[in-house]
């Protein structure tokens, strides 16, 4: 094998839990470059004066959420065994950063970032929140012909961004919201801005993302 | 969800992070963090950064300390940072008091809290800390259930300015001392004595001041007439703790999960420094040198890098390429470079120590970038009395071989200020530094650049120069105008400090026990991150003095009597304040004094402390 037949894509599933929930995206690729570095893994480097370990982060999870369904793409040199790769990234692994899955992918597949269909959420509330005034909320909220807000002084419609908006219970038995939004590229819903439509500020909830979605059958 | 912790306290604090900017610095949680049980261990120390997260992370001090006192069993050592602005006045709203990192526990929940003061522009929020934490702000106030207040670090070599907010000091080096104050502190709770008792057994321990077993009496004009301690088991004078071996350097580095400053593997290649510049307070108070040895410094770097992940590496000292094995060092480096991928920075190198062997070194381990060298004045007859007795000739040839050698910036370090400082030395800083440009042009074209760094020359305690008076602001203005005009349009580019915080650090650099009452007074006015050009207000601290009926220029701008009792007299350096009073007659002779590598001039450290170092022969000592 010569050297570029040997180089190898590794997906990794991972999640993010409380002490990250405020490490932003490029915090969380450092993170990922300083885990890499200390599993003593085959990873793939940059060449230049400055080498940086070539990863790839799927979707940007804002700050103050946590995840249990995270993406990354990281390249190594060659080849190993899923388990010793596995071991080597358990071993590296950072307090509530927990490695769920890995899997190797074709090199020529497209980037994570490209891949990116669609997100979906769990929302928690600190005070909990009367079921059928949440249900009246998401209705007439859903019921309008459009969501027009403005983010980062660009003017959008939530509402088609919108794939999925329900209420749940959970295991504590009070009433949470499930939201699924798209996340393509150009085209991605924050929860916070349904949230805020719902008349809830950053400091009244907890956001969980519990899936990614690919968009050739979740990759 | 996965709760970190179920206190109460915590709670409530997740829900305002959201809110506040860089909630990051709130949360811990980080790599190598140490969370112990809270009901596991018997002691509870709190350790304190008076500043942000984002600064004081990387303070290497607490780093040290955190991971001696979490080694043993029995204690649990925990991390506190200021909260900035915005998270303080959310945390006062919601009545939060200030908790720690690890088990979110209140500040007023531990028995020790350990404050580093490596500066004197910290103290303000030092105060805000223990307001912060509901603990009261003075000793005196405090009962027996309030936290015991220790500050280290190096501002408090001169610990009186805040005396009356300390239960007790830690003059000099920490590694074994706080151990012995934790052991202290077990053996009194189990006696169940009151709290004097506990104070009374801290002095004991070397190199530990209790200021309120202290009594100071001043004269008509406002100097101090004596310090007097007023207890048996206070010593006269307190002589500054240090190790006669340096312990193994520190590998379990936090990995912080939010930016901060100097992301790196810190290693001391050694403590201390034999060059003996007048104005340099570390350079009189950190003796004596001890050097690490090498193979122990780059096991240290591989394991550093390999427990963190770090990309960079840094070695500390007060003047690597004094170093007695620079250059082996440094090829070691160079393997370190081939199997991490990392970068090396070695800063406080010495024009004297240079050699073209270290130049093609360093150039190998770490090419391109900036090159930064601290003549610190413009002149040769300046830099004899500041006692850095480097020729121009010698300086321009540095220069030269550094541009050749492949550098295109160069950074130069001045003062201004300096003791007997004339307007021509100061335009000498303006013509070297031209010369120095047209050098590197010679060398490397117009790609050559030079940055010029401007600070202001503060009179330290423990020093030389201790006696000297401040600059006034006036002269500073005008010599700072100096250098601006002189410098426009040549391609220079120039960096100082602001005067008036200058100003502030030389007021309480050299307080007494009063100036205590303008610091309290100063925060009670507003000041806080008093080290943040943003945030300092030169009008608190003059609006403070007023208040407390002190005047200023007292402690500025006087030139004291060689025979006058200084604040500080009753903490030894282990420099002797005769030796510091001949070194000051020398400087006003212009007279240098050599590197004391290769002679002794007996500065004091080796009659206080040669028990010690006989007691340790391979401790790596450099006194001759």
């Amino acid at each position: 094998m010569n050297q570029q037949e040997q180089i190898t894509r590794i997906r990794v599933g991972y999640s993010k839990g409380h002490s990250l929930r405020f490490t932003g995206h490029l915090d969380m690729q450092r993170i990922w470059e300083r885990l890499l570095r200390r599993s003593g893994l085959p990873v793939r480097y940059s060449q230049g004066f400055h080498p940086r370990a070539r990863l790839n982060l799927a979707s940007a999870l804002p700050l103050g959420f946590v995840s249990e369904s995270e993406l990354l793409d990281f390249w190594m040199d060659k080849p190993l065994p899923l388990k010793e790769i596995r071991s080597g990234l358990d071993s590296a692994a950072p307090p509530d950063l927990e490695i769920k899955s890995i899997r190797v992918v074709d090199l020529r597949e497209e980037s994570l970032q490209s891949l990116m269909s669609a997100s979906e959420f769990e929302v928690e509330f600190f005070d909990p929140q009367d079921p059928e005034t949440l249900r009246e909320k998401i209705k007439s909220l859903l019921n309008q012909e459009a969501i027009i807000r403005t983010r980062r002084k660009k003017t959008y419609d939530l509402l088609p961004l919108i794939l999925n908006l329900d209420t749940f219970t959970q295991d504590s038995g009070e009433i949470g919201l499930k939201i699924c939004l798209k996340a393509e590229p150009g085209a991605t819903g924050r929860p916070d801005e349904v949230l805020n439509e719902l008349g809830y500020t950053n400091t009244a909830y907890i956001v969980k993302r519990t899936q990614l979605i690919l968009s050739t059958s979740n990759r | 969800m996965n709760q970190p912790s179920n206190n109460n306290l915590w709670r409530q604090v997740e829900r305002i992070l959201p809110a506040v900017t860089k909630p990051g610095r709130y949360v811990g949680g980080e790599l190598n963090q140490v969370i112990k049980s809270w009901d596991s261990v018997r002691t509870h120390v709190a350790l304190v950064f008076p500043d942000i997260y984002d600064l004081g992370q990387s303070n290497l001090g607490i780093a040290i300390l955190y991971d001696i006192l979490n080694k043993r069993e029995d204690i649990a050592a925990e991390r506190a940072f200021s909260p900035w602005t915005d998270m303080e006045s959310t945390m006062r709203k919601a009545g939060i008091p200030l908790y720690s990192l690890e088990n979110k526990r209140a500040l007023a929940d531990f028995d020790i809290i350990g404050v580093s003061l490596p500066y004197e522009t910290l103290y303000t929020n030092f105060l805000n800390i223990l307001d912060l934490s509901g603990i009261p702000i003075f000793s005196r106030n405090r009962k027996e259930s309030h936290p015991l207040i220790i500050a280290g670090g190096q501002a408090v070599y001169n610990p009186e300015p805040v005396a009356p907010f300390v239960d007790a000091f830690l003059i000099g080096e920490g590694e074994e001392a706080a151990l012995e104050i934790v052991d202290a502190y077990q053996t009194w709770q189990k006696t169940g004595a009151d709290q004097h008792e506990l104070l009374t057994h801290l002095a004991m321990i070397p190199g530990v001041y209790v200021p309120s077993l202290y009594f100071v009496k001043y004269n008509q004009d406002g100097t101090v007439k004596k310090v007097t301690p007023i207890h048996p088991s206070a010593s006269y004078p307190v002589n500054k703790r240090i190790m006669a071996k340096l312990p193994p350097p520190l590998t379990q580095f936090l990995v912080p999960n939010v930016e901060t400053v100097q992301e790196r593997i810190n290693v001391e290649i050694m403590r201390g420094c034999t060059r003996g510049c007048r104005f340099c307070h570390a350079g009189m108070v950190n003796r004596p040198i001890r050097e690490r040895p090498i193979d122990e410094v780059l096991t240290a770097l591989r394991a550093g890098l390999s427990q963190t992940g770090y990309d960079e590496v840094s070695l500390l000292s007060l003047s690597s390429s004094d170093y007695s094995h620079i250059i082996p060092l440094i090829e070691g480096l160079r393997t370190l470079l081939v199997d991490h991928q990392v970068n090396i920075s070695l800063p406080s190198l010495r024009i004297e120590s240079f050699s073209d062997a270290l130049m093609d070194e360093l150039q190998m381990i770490s090419p391109g970038g900036g090159f930064t060298l601290a003549p610190e004045a413009g002149t040769e007859r300046l830099r004899s009395i500041i006692n850095k007795p480097i020729s121009d000739e010698l300086l321009m040839e540095t220069v030269r071989s550094i541009y050749r050698h492949g550098w295109k910036t160069i950074k130069l370090y001045f003062m201004i200020g300096h003791p007997q400082e004339t307007l021509a030395d100061v335009q000498a800083i303006v013509d070297l530094s031209k010369a120095v440009l047209q050098e590197g042009r010679r060398a490397v074209g117009g790609r050559a650049r030079l940055h010029v760094g401007v600070s202001t020359f503060i009179p330290k305690p423990h020093t030389p120069f201790q006696w000297v008076a401040f600059d006034d602001p006036e002269g500073i203005e005008e010599k700072l105008s100096l250098l601006h005009d002189g410098l426009r349009g040549a391609k220079i580019k120039m960096t100082w400090n602001d005067p008036d915080a200058s100003l502030l650090e030389a007021w309480l650099s050299r307080g007494d026990r009063r100036i205590s009452e303008v610091i309290y007074n100063a925060w009670q006015n507003g000041a806080r991150f008093d080290a943040w050009s943003e945030h300092f207000n030169g009008d608190h601290w003059r609006l403070a003095f007023q208040q407390s009926g002190l005047d200023p220029d007292f402690f500025s701008k006087r030139t004291r009597s060689l025979d006058e009792t200084l604040p500080w007299d009753h903490i030894n350096s282990g420099v002797r304040k005769d030796f510091l009073k001949q070194d000051f007659q020398w400087s006003q002779q212009g007279k240098a004094r050599p590197d004391c590598r290769q002679h002794c001039y007996a500065c004091g450290i080796l009659s206080t402390y040669n028990k010690l170092r006989l007691a340790a022969p391979n401790g790596g000592w450099k006194c001759p």
